[in-house]
């Protein structure tokens, strides 16, 4: 269902986002302070760090919503860093949202379809003057749609409102509407929250299942220890703003930084 | 009385009425693309119905263009327009947009009142419908021909506005089942989640713009035709209100609501013009006028309270609304 990504084949131990030096600041507070880290294709990478560390800013000034003040973002060797959302998910890096963002008074199926690529339909001459590429293309787009939401079991309810899924299965859609891209990386941003535990394994297997099959890259932030410790090739810990550690699961587990400023704050009664 | 039951059954009076709701509809069409697809919180819609009724009517007297070339042009203008207003104004947040919209609006009809030498100021401009009578008398008396019923102007402005109104519909209709009515729907429910999905907002709340106010200078040129004469007080912002009016009455976002809605707003309108019988009979004609939106209003409210979707509208969407 999830067609290759597009950009160049992928080799083992090559890097496909590279964040260097990010700043980004809310008033006098440094959200995002001088950040760096890179992502390596076709891994699952965790983005971690108690509440206020930044994560979901960096996903900000990655996906393009925020503007860095300084730093670059490289992806698949090219400078996106100040450009739009729109033109750097076209490029194949996608995001979710940790509050999810369903288009409500849209079916799931409309919900699916709208997030493919090259779409001459989008475009209004295309309506008029060439109907019957556009036609073609919608039913490419809805078997596409269909596959992916049987893969992730929401395709009984296609016709249904997104609007009427319960959280999980936002969620879900979500991530299944952000494969529709074609992408060559997906941000999650804590696709477990408010999952119920069912719901949420599924979503773990998917994305396993994803990136074995299609050499897909994950990035994603989550909370729960256990299933970063698990489902992550690789951890990269924040802290007020910064980067405190980078490495696999063992060596995380073994950081006393870490143990100190996330599972130290996290954890410890005060 | 008698005067007044004449005037109530006159065919004349009801096709003028009948007019009337055309031209609402072609208007309110253009805000429903606007409102109901894109989302976009237009308060100054007849500034670009004026700006087509004048521009065609500056060229048609000004530059001796005929009326077809005029009325093209006006259409044009009103989409640049449209851009030019939305470029700065669709970065804003929705009630931004409203307010700048509504103060475009007024700047227009102000500029108009003010610029005397073009557009008359206050007095309006006469003088430009000469074509579009021998046009109107031409194709009244062929029409009289093939049917045998005699066509005055209304009349063949009448058979001139559903058909166009019939068009933009079918056109709109096309359009907003299309991938392009698609990203526009995902665009007013989330702006946010569209960018993130490759779809820029901006590019697309343009074109609805544009687009929404081509056809409000296409209800305008009907427009300058129905009545013969332009004048500024034409242009006030109640009548951008209208549009709203019938696009709620209708239903968001549902495009056959719109002509639904414009009927029976111009019936309620003009049918208020027949509350002589007592207590009203009390008020003189000006007070009476205002009687009418009072009952425009009440109607609203009756609508919010029982069917909040609108004539034509879903209420499962409404109750997705959080």
């Amino acid at each position: 269902m999830i067609d290759e990504p597009r950009g160049p084949v992928h080799r083992r131990h090559d890097t496909i986002l590279e964040v260097e030096d990010v700043t980004k600041h809310f008033g006098g507070v440094a959200a995002v302070d001088r950040v760096s880290l890179a992502v390596e294709r076709s891994s699952i990478t965790a983005l971690i760090g108690p509440n206020g560390a930044g994560k979901t800013t960096l996903f900000n000034v990655i996906s393009g919503f925020i503007a860095p003040e300084s730093g670059t973002i490289l992806f698949q060797n090219e400078r996106i860093d100040g450009k739009p959302p729109h033109a750097v998910a076209k490029r194949g890096l996608v995001r979710t949202f940790q509050i999810t963002k369903a288009l409500t008074k849209l079916s799931v199926l409309e919900n699916m379809m709208l997030a493919a690529p090259d779409q001459p339909g989008e475009r209004f001459w295309s309506v008029w003057l060439r109907a019957r590429t556009v036609k073609a293309r919608e039913i490419e787009i809805r078997q596409r749609a269909m596959e992916a939401l049987r893969l992730f079991r929401l395709d009984h309810l296609a016709d249904d409102y997104a609007g009427t899924l319960s959280g999980g299965q936002r969620k879900l859609l979500e991530m299944a509407r952000a494969l529709m891209t074609r992408p060559s990386i997906v941000l999650l941003d804590e696709p477990m929250a408010g999952v119920n535990p069912t719901l949420g394994k599924r979503l773990l297997e998917h994305m396993h299942q994803i990136r074995d099959e299609h050499g897909l890259t994950f990035l994603y932030v989550e909370h729960d220890m256990d299933v970063v410790m698990t489902h992550s090739d690789r951890i990269v810990v924040m802290a007020d703003g910064r980067v405190i550690a980078d490495g696999s699961p063992a060596e995380i587990r073994r950081d006393q930084g870490v143990i100190d400023a996330y599972l130290g704050t996290a954890g410890a009664p005060r | 009385m008698t005067f007044v039951l004449g005037a109530f059954l006159s065919i004349d009076f009801w096709q003028y009425v009948a007019v009337t709701a055309g031209i609402y509809a072609i208007f309110a069409l253009g805000l429903q693309l606007e409102f109901g697809f894109a989302g976009l919180l237009n308060f100054g819609h007849i500034g670009f119905m004026a700006i087509g009724s004048y521009t065609m009517a500056i060229l048609i007297v000004h530059a001796s263009l005929p009326m077809w070339l005029a009325a093209l042009i006006a259409i044009v203008t009103a989409m640049l327009f449209g851009l030019v207003v939305g470029l700065p104004a669709l970065r804003l947040r929705a009630d931004y947009l409203a307010i700048t919209t509504i103060a475009f609006s007024e700047i227009i009809r102000i500029f108009i009142l003010n610029s005397v030498r073009w557009t008359g100021g206050p007095q309006g401009v006469l003088g430009f419908a000469g074509d579009y009578t021998d046009f109107s008398a031409a194709l009244g008396r062929r029409l009289s021909s093939l049917t045998h019923i005699s066509f005055d102007p209304d009349r063949v402005l009448l058979v001139l506005v559903w058909p166009i109104v019939l068009l933009i519909y079918l056109v709109l209709r096309r359009l907003t089942r299309s991938p392009w009515g698609r990203v526009m729907r995902a665009i007013r429910e989330d702006e946010d989640a569209a960018n993130a999905l490759g779809k820029n907002p901006l590019f697309y709340k343009l074109q609805a713009l544009a687009i929404g106010s081509g056809i409000a200078a296409i209800a305008g040129i009907f427009f300058s035709y129905q009545l013969l004469y332009l004048s500024p007080t034409s242009f006030e912002p109640l009548f951008t209100f209208f549009a709203w009016v019938i696009v709620l009455l209708g239903g968001t976002g549902r495009l056959g609501g719109v002509p639904v809605g414009a009927v029976i707003f111009a019936v309620i309108f003009a049918g208020t013009r027949f509350l002589e019988f007592w207590p009203l009979s009390l008020l003189d004609d000006g007070d009476r006028a205002a009687v009418r939106l009072i009952v425009v209003g009440l109607i609203l409210i009756a609508l919010m309270a029982f069917r909040p979707q609108g004539i034509f509208g879903k209420r499962e969407e409404l109750l997705l609304d959080r």
